[in-house]
């Protein structure tokens, strides 16, 4: 290269650094005297949550809820789709124990969908639940029941939900559930709960009707006929029927599920071996991504 | 995965423009005619390509606070590389029609964010190729964009006037007169809105697909059960009180 | 060779729109304009941001990177360094474009906390996202090649007020823009055209009427 053109390089290197010495200076010294004290730990808790933002854990999304944590405002296992690792994070950013964290899963307590139950009248409206709840309280033959228009499944910011075309009732993908809360506050019916995944039985009906009510409007509705509480070995019993509905107390229930066998129309079911498969297929999966499973 | 698959994977599932909405302001002012989004996205390759090897390379020894300064300052220099050899190489048309969106490249969000989100986590033989899929999906957008743009915008293809032909009996490209509004700013705006409309409207058919096996727009009435010997009282449903929800 | 204030408001206003006619922001016009309160704050700090970025790029480019001639000096040929034939435009205008404002609004951004913190808290989240971002730099490019006078480009005075107009231009630009995404979130929008797709084509439609503008005045930019 010429001389003239590795002067003019060297002069135009030369301006350069001296233009970025200039503002590093200026930037440096800024720092210096402008420094504002502001939380680290809050900006670590943001890049430890998720980021989904969907307002599980109560707040408005992932910033705000890093906020009140760092102003030791809230607790640190409210994250349900970051999970215990989240969770584990947090504790260690925060340098606290993490206690009472608990898997959770959504789940329809229904078996009658549409396709079971029938429908009182046809309705042509807006395909959305709520709106068919708010129509001559649903088209749906029970009124306890789902709909079966699938508003949660929609819903879902996780895609965790079928909807089914024969019984018209939503399933959950249990492997793609991060128990945000979503679907159960989107249904009219409130028939989604979340529930802790150690929970294997619920029963599967809502309805708060007489059992020949019951029985016109749907095959697989509890009757309240107390067979599962006579089968339940738990003393003092886990299941009781209370206004025509079967409850289970979950703090007495074992998930033995002797109650789910013994119920003469399956309205209670027993999820144990459907996780204990979506468990196994979840770990396959995260090992073969490399992982180790949680 | 394999690093073809990766080059193959990235220009759809990863398409710059369409799928991660970046660089979006040499997308719309450069799509006036083929030649020139070729140029743009070659242009724009080069620099995402030696940029993302260059930072790969370098991700280790650069600290944490000032990491986007660095990456501006190499892509900068790879960016005044470019603009000198388009200045060379390039025909004039094609320098004053992407004026000052050549240099504009180094405040582009896509070398920006690769450079953040890939190559600062991986090798420099993924970053090429992360570089090129990348760069082959920003072609592919702005080739697909520019190509309704001067078809119906001006009536040339590449260049060359688009004169009717017939083969037979069937009009293979009919007499028209272009939509010059097409190759102007509103053009630009509405040819990218309706384009987003139809990449949304297919991603929307294949995740409903998945999503509803069906959805039942009328319950079938019922038929297994004996009809009720009186009207029973219809209850309305009441939210049940004992749950708290989450 | 003399650009009044008027031509450059109206030019950089109206007729030639940072956003609707030359294309530049159009990611944070695009992700900031939903709502009418962020809108303001962003148009805001864009104005701030241009204007500053404007003098200071015009500064370096008529001062540093320009050959001497009858205009300015080039403040290296005064010290005794070579200055080539063209300037040292071809090199650096790019990267010393962009090291001047990246580092100028990290350094406006830290006096703000300090100083205002409320103005920060209205304006200042959307700093870090204008730098690193076509409006500024594209506005500074801009004004280096303005409408009469390709050579030399505009005075530095005359590059700040056409900066603070391209802010005003991008201000005017999202409210416009917020104001029509507020109206058409209550409508009823095709699914495949919610969101991106329905408000590109309103821009462009905004756009189109903005096109009405030229010649407005006489001026021809």
């Amino acid at each position: 290269m010429s001389d003239i053109v590795i002067t003019y390089l060297s002069a135009a290197a030369a301006v350069l650094a001296a233009l970025a010495g200039a503002f590093g200076i200026l930037l440096a010294v800024a720092d210096r005297f402008l420094r504002v004290p502001a939380d680290p730990r809050r900006e670590k808790i943001e890049e430890a949550l998720p980021g989904a933002n969907c307002g599980s854990c109560g707040f408005p999304g992932c910033a705000a809820y890093a906020e009140a944590l760092a102003k030791g405002e809230a607790a640190a296992s409210l994250c349900t789709p970051g999970g215990p690792a989240a969770a584990k994070r947090i504790a260690d950013i925060m340098g606290l124990e993490v206690t009472g964290f608990v898997p959770k899963v959504a789940v329809v307590r229904c078996q009658g969908g549409g396709g079971v139950t029938g429908a009182r009248f046809r309705y042509v409206g807006e395909l959305d639940c709520r709106a068919a709840a708010a129509t001559q309280y649903g088209q749906a033959a029970c009124p306890y029941g789902c709909l079966g228009l699938g508003t949660c499944v929609r819903s879902c910011p996780f895609d965790a939900m079928i909807l089914d075309a024969e019984t018209g009732l939503p399933r959950v993908l249990e492997e793609r559930c991060m128990a945000c809360g979503t679907c159960a506050a989107v249904c009219p019916r409130n028939i989604i709960e979340i529930l802790p995944k150690q929970q294997y039985v619920h029963v599967l009906c809502c309805n708060q009707d007489p059992a020949r009510r019951v029985r016109q409007t749907c095959k697989v509705g509890c009757i309240a006929c107390r067979a599962c509480e006579k089968a339940c070995p738990v003393e003092g019993k886990a299941i009781h029927v209370e206004g025509n509905l079967a409850v289970i107390d979950p703090e007495k229930c074992t998930g033995c599920g002797k109650c789910a066998r013994a119920c003469p129309v399956s309205a209670i079911g027993d999820f144990r071996t459907l996780r204990r498969e979506a468990q196994k297929r979840k770990g396959e999966k995260q090992e073969a991504a490399g992982q180790k499973v949680a | 995965m394999s690093l073809l698959k990766e080059l193959t994977d990235k220009p759809i599932k990863h398409n710059p423009v369409f799928v991660l909405v970046l660089g979006l302001c040499p997308t719309l002012a450069v799509t006036t005619s083929v030649k020139n989004g070729v140029a743009m996205a070659a242009a724009a390759t080069a620099v995402l390509v030696c940029a993302n090897i260059l930072i790969s390379l370098i991700r280790r020894f650069i600290p944490n606070q000032i990491r986007i300064a660095c990456y501006i300052v190499v892509i900068a220099g790879f960016v005044t590389m470019v603009e000198i050899a388009m200045k060379a190489i390039a025909p004039e048309a094609i320098n004053m029609a992407l004026g000052i969106f050549i240099p504009l490249i180094v405040v582009n969000c896509i070398i920006l964010g690769r450079a953040e989100a890939f190559a600062s986590k991986h090798g420099p033989l993924a970053s090429l190729m992360d570089g090129l899929g990348i760069g082959v999906g920003f072609l592919l957008a702005l080739v697909a964009i520019s190509l309704v743009r001067e078809v119906l915008g001006a009536g040339t293809l590449w260049g060359y006037r688009l004169t009717p032909v017939a083969v037979g009996h069937t009009t293979v490209i009919p007499q028209y007169v272009p939509m010059t509004v097409l190759g102007m700013a509103p053009g630009a705006f509405i040819v990218i809105g309706l384009l987003f409309g139809l990449f949304y409207w297919a991603g929307n058919r294949r995740r409903d697909a998945a999503r509803l096996v069906a959805v039942p727009a009328v319950p079938q009435v019922a038929r297994d059960f004996p009809k009720p010997k009186k009207t029973p009282a219809q209850r309305p449903s009441e939210p049940r009180p004992s749950e708290p929800r989450p | 060779m003399e650009v009044g204030y008027l031509e450059l408001a109206v030019g950089s206003i109206l007729i030639s729109n940072v956003v609707l006619a030359k294309f530049l922001g159009l990611c944070p016009f695009f992700g900031v304009s939903r709502r009418t309160s962020d809108a303001v704050g962003m148009g805001l700090a864009v104005i701030f941001v241009m204007s500053i970025a404007s003098a200071a790029t015009a500064l370096i480019y008529r001062h540093l990177l320009l050959p001497t001639n009858l205009e300015h000096t080039n403040l290296l040929g005064v010290l005794g360094l070579p200055v080539p034939e063209g300037g040292y435009v071809l090199i650096l205008k790019t990267i010393s474009f962009i090291l001047v404002i990246a580092g100028l609004v990290q350094f406006v951004e830290m006096v703000l906390k300090k100083s205002a913190p409320a103005l920060y808290r209205a304006l200042g989240i959307y700093l870090p996202l204008i730098t690193t971002n076509c409006a500024v730099m594209g506005m500074a490019l801009l004004n280096t090649e303005a409408w009469r006078d390709p050579a030399n480009g505009l005075p530095v005075h005359l590059a700040t007020v056409n900066g603070f107009c391209g802010g005003v231009g991008f201000l005017l630009a999202m409210l416009l823009m917020s104001g029509i995404r507020q109206r058409l979130a209550e409508r009823r929008v095709p699914k495949a055209l919610q969101g991106l797709p329905i408000a590109f084509i309103s821009a462009g439609l905004m756009a189109l009427a903005f096109m009405g503008f030229t010649k407005l005045f006489g001026i021809a930019v």
